[in-house]
């Protein structure tokens, strides 16, 4: 579930379902209603339902098939100042 | 049949509210047209802009000197040299005069106090990309349009062109703000087609079988190529496809705004640019040999690492706050999430799916080859600055549209006419059936279909034998598709929608690459193994005609 809505943070204002670039939320919901994440398979994960949300209530979660593969700096590495890992 | 919940009435109405789209509104709408705005989602937030850029293409004349100078360094970058320089020209030539509409409107084009260019350059060449902060970009250009007086209808994605004979009626929209589907028709005398760039065609290179983890917006699969094509529109380039590359496995463009060095696992430089870090020029390796991190897979020496170590703390400082301005604050906040420092990390960079097949044709003026309607933005064929052109040519549109509409006569009852009235019946099907195929498995079909038969490269062939199959193979999901496609919600029609579009567009892709009887760039054929030189300089142009699909070569204006 990518966008992670805090019930207890959440103004009920709906701006993030107004507002989705892929109306991952589906339809703006009824008034004083919480949004609900109902098309999680189409966040595209660009975060601007979060920067907007007036009340700071929305967390991304990025699934573990998105992570970030990365390595310990080869620049580093080669200059001996490779940190925890240079000696791997 | 779905029902119509609204007409409107307009001179010129504008598919998609992005980039191109918002300044084409508020061109038309200051040029006294009223002027209707249809966006699928939502235009504070919508599109490949949705939370900001940070390069700008431009032509400012006392940096540059003559405008030659910007061109070349244009086209030495990643959009690359096939483009109409006339076309290209014309918008450099009024590139100062929006990047000074921007910067007075708040979008801060100088934040480091003065002209700054940086990223997809040459060392010790001249650049053309203005360092700029659009992370407010989307909300200013909607406050500007409707200052201009344009209105703006969110959630309400355009579904087809209205043609009447002799110009343009306006066009069929959706109306997805409810869960129940409906119409909308907009009468209008001049369309702007700015729908963005097309993707969602192949399988995601990054994670095969999400479809949204893409680079780009995956809102936009270049509808409006399709809507065009159906009712006549002329096409270019449409045999092509752009790899961009980008973070293994967090898809996202934007990849000039990292200042390091591409290198092999051992350190080693990939390309000869830079050995350094360089916030002035980034690595423009990524840029000229883009299939390099594909290359480095398929040869055994990757993967291919953008390395920012060695950097100054002030450059990685600049280059996390060029994030910020380029929209990338979800993959800053992932870094953080996954432990990723990128002043100590390698990133591991791949190439992603094609996207961007080339698109509509337009001349200087943004007019197409239908009267009264006009393209701009990724979705245009022979030219491309990305979002540069797409400001400009926006605007140059919008006046272009309005000064049409002042002259043409209004069409009273296009919602009447038999192609709206066939298509309309043919959309309400679907949200008529009860059970049936969602859109998922059919994008999924001709994703996998495109890959396996049409993908340009690296590494992947095309030949007649591919191609022909492919082609059959899209004949006869369609017909599946036709008869099983089931979008009991506005919401699933409108994905439903990109679909359709991404299919025809398949289908164009794969009759132009059959004519294409050569190899070229990442365009390979087993059977023409060669590069024919009589077909340097040209476009593959396609018309959808009276008799079905005409294609012609024509060339690329120089
Ligand atoms: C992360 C990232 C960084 C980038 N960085 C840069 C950069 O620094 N410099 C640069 O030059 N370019 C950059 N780009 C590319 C740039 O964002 C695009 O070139 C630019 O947004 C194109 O403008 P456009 O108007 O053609 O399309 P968009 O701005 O994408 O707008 C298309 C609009 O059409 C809407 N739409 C789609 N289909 C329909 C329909 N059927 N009906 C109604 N509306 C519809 C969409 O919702 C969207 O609002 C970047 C892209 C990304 C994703
Ligand atoms: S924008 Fe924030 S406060 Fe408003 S509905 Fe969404 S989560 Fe709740
Ligand atoms: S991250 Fe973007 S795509 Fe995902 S829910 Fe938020 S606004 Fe929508």
């Amino acid at each position: 579930m990518p966008p992670v809505i805090s019930p207890d943070k959440c103004l009920r204002c709906g701006l993030c379902a107004d507002i989705c670039p892929l109306e991952v939320f589906g339809c703006r919901p009824a008034k004083n209603e919480m949004p609900t994440v109902r098309y999680p398979d189409e966040c595209w994960h660009c975060n601007v339902c979060a920067l907007d949300c007036p009340a700071g209530a929305i967390t991304l979660r990025h699934p573990i098939s998105h992570m970030i593969l990365h390595v310990d700096s080869p620049f580093l590495k080669n200059s001996g100042q490779g940190g925890p890992h240079a000696a791997d | 049949m779905l029902p119509i919940k609204e007409i409107l009435d307009a001179d010129v109405v504008i598919a998609g509210g992005g980039i191109g789209g918002l300044m084409a509104a508020v061109a038309a709408a200051r040029a006294g047209a009223s002027t209707v705005v249809l966006e699928k989602a939502h235009t504070k937030r919508s599109g490949s802009g949705a939370g900001g850029n940070d390069h700008f293409a431009c032509y400012i004349p006392e940096v540059h000197g003559d405008l030659a100078t910007a061109r070349e360094a244009i086209l030495g970058s990643l959009v690359g040299g096939d483009q109409d320089r006339d076309v290209l020209d014309a918008s450099l030539m009024r590139s100062r005069e929006v990047v000074d509409m921007w910067h007075s409107w708040g979008i801060n084009m100088k934040p480091r106090g003065d002209w700054l260019f940086e990223g997809h350059a040459f060392p010790g060449r001249p650049r053309a990309f203005l360092k700029y902060d659009g992370s407010n970009q989307k909300k200013v250009l909607t406050a500007q349009a409707l200052r201009a007086g344009a209105v703006i209808v969110n959630h309400s994605p355009v579904l087809e062109l209205l043609p009447v004979p002799g110009g343009m009626g306006g066009v069929l929209a959706l109306d997805t703000s409810e869960e129940k589907p409906s119409f909308r028709i907009v009468r209008a005398k001049a369309v702007i087609l700015a729908t963005g760039n097309p993707c969602r065609l192949f399988v995601s290179a990054n994670t095969p079988g999400l479809m949204f983890n893409i680079g780009v917006c995956p809102a936009c699969t270049g509808e409006s190529i399709a809507q065009f094509w159906r009712v006549g529109g002329a096409l270019v380039g449409m045999d092509r496809g752009y790899r961009h590359a980008g973070p293994r496995y967090s898809s996202r463009c934007g990849k000039a705004t990292w200042l390091g060095v591409y290198r092999y696992p051992d350190g080693s430089p990939i390309g000869p640019f830079t050995t350094v870090p360089s916030r002035e020029t980034s690595d423009i390796t990524g840029d000229i040999w883009n299939s390099s991190f594909s290359d480095l897979m398929v040869n055994g020496t990757g993967p291919a690492i953008m390395d920012c170590g060695g950097a100054s703390e002030d450059d990685l400082k600049h280059m996390l706050w060029a994030m910020g301005c380029e929209g990338l604050t979800g993959f800053l906040a992932q870094m953080k999430q996954e432990g990723v420092d990128p002043g100590r990390h390698g990133v591991v960079f791949g190439q992603y799916e094609p996207h961007g097949i080339r698109g509509i044709e337009i001349n200087p003026e943004t007019g197409t080859n239908l009267p009264g309607v006009y393209a701009v933005g990724d979705h245009v064929g022979n030219f491309r600055t990305n979002i540069g052109g797409a400001a400009v040519f926006g605007l140059i549109s919008g006046e272009q549209a309005a000064s049409y509409a002042a002259g043409a006569s209004p069409c009273q009852d296009v919602e009447n006419s038999p192609w709206a009235r066939e298509r309309m019946a043919y959309y309400s099907t679907f949200a008529g059936r009860s059970s049936g195929a969602t859109w998922q498995e059919c994008n999924h079909a001709i994703q996998q279909i495109l890959t396996d038969f049409a993908a340009p490269g690296p590494h992947k062939v095309r030949s007649a034998s591919l191609l022909k199959s492919g082609l059959k193979f899209i004949g006869d999901m369609r017909r599946r598709v036709d008869a099983e496609l089931c979008t009991p919600t506005a919401h699933e029609l409108m994905r439903a929608s990109e679909t359709l579009a991404i299919m025809d567009m398949g289908e164009i892709m794969i009759r132009c690459a059959l004519e294409r009887k050569e190899s070229r760039g990442n365009m390979q054929r087993s059977d023409y193994p060669f590069t024919n030189p009589m077909l340097n300089g040209q476009f593959i142009r396609i018309v959808n005609g009276e008799n079905g699909p005409e294609i012609s070569w024509r060339p690329i204006h120089r």
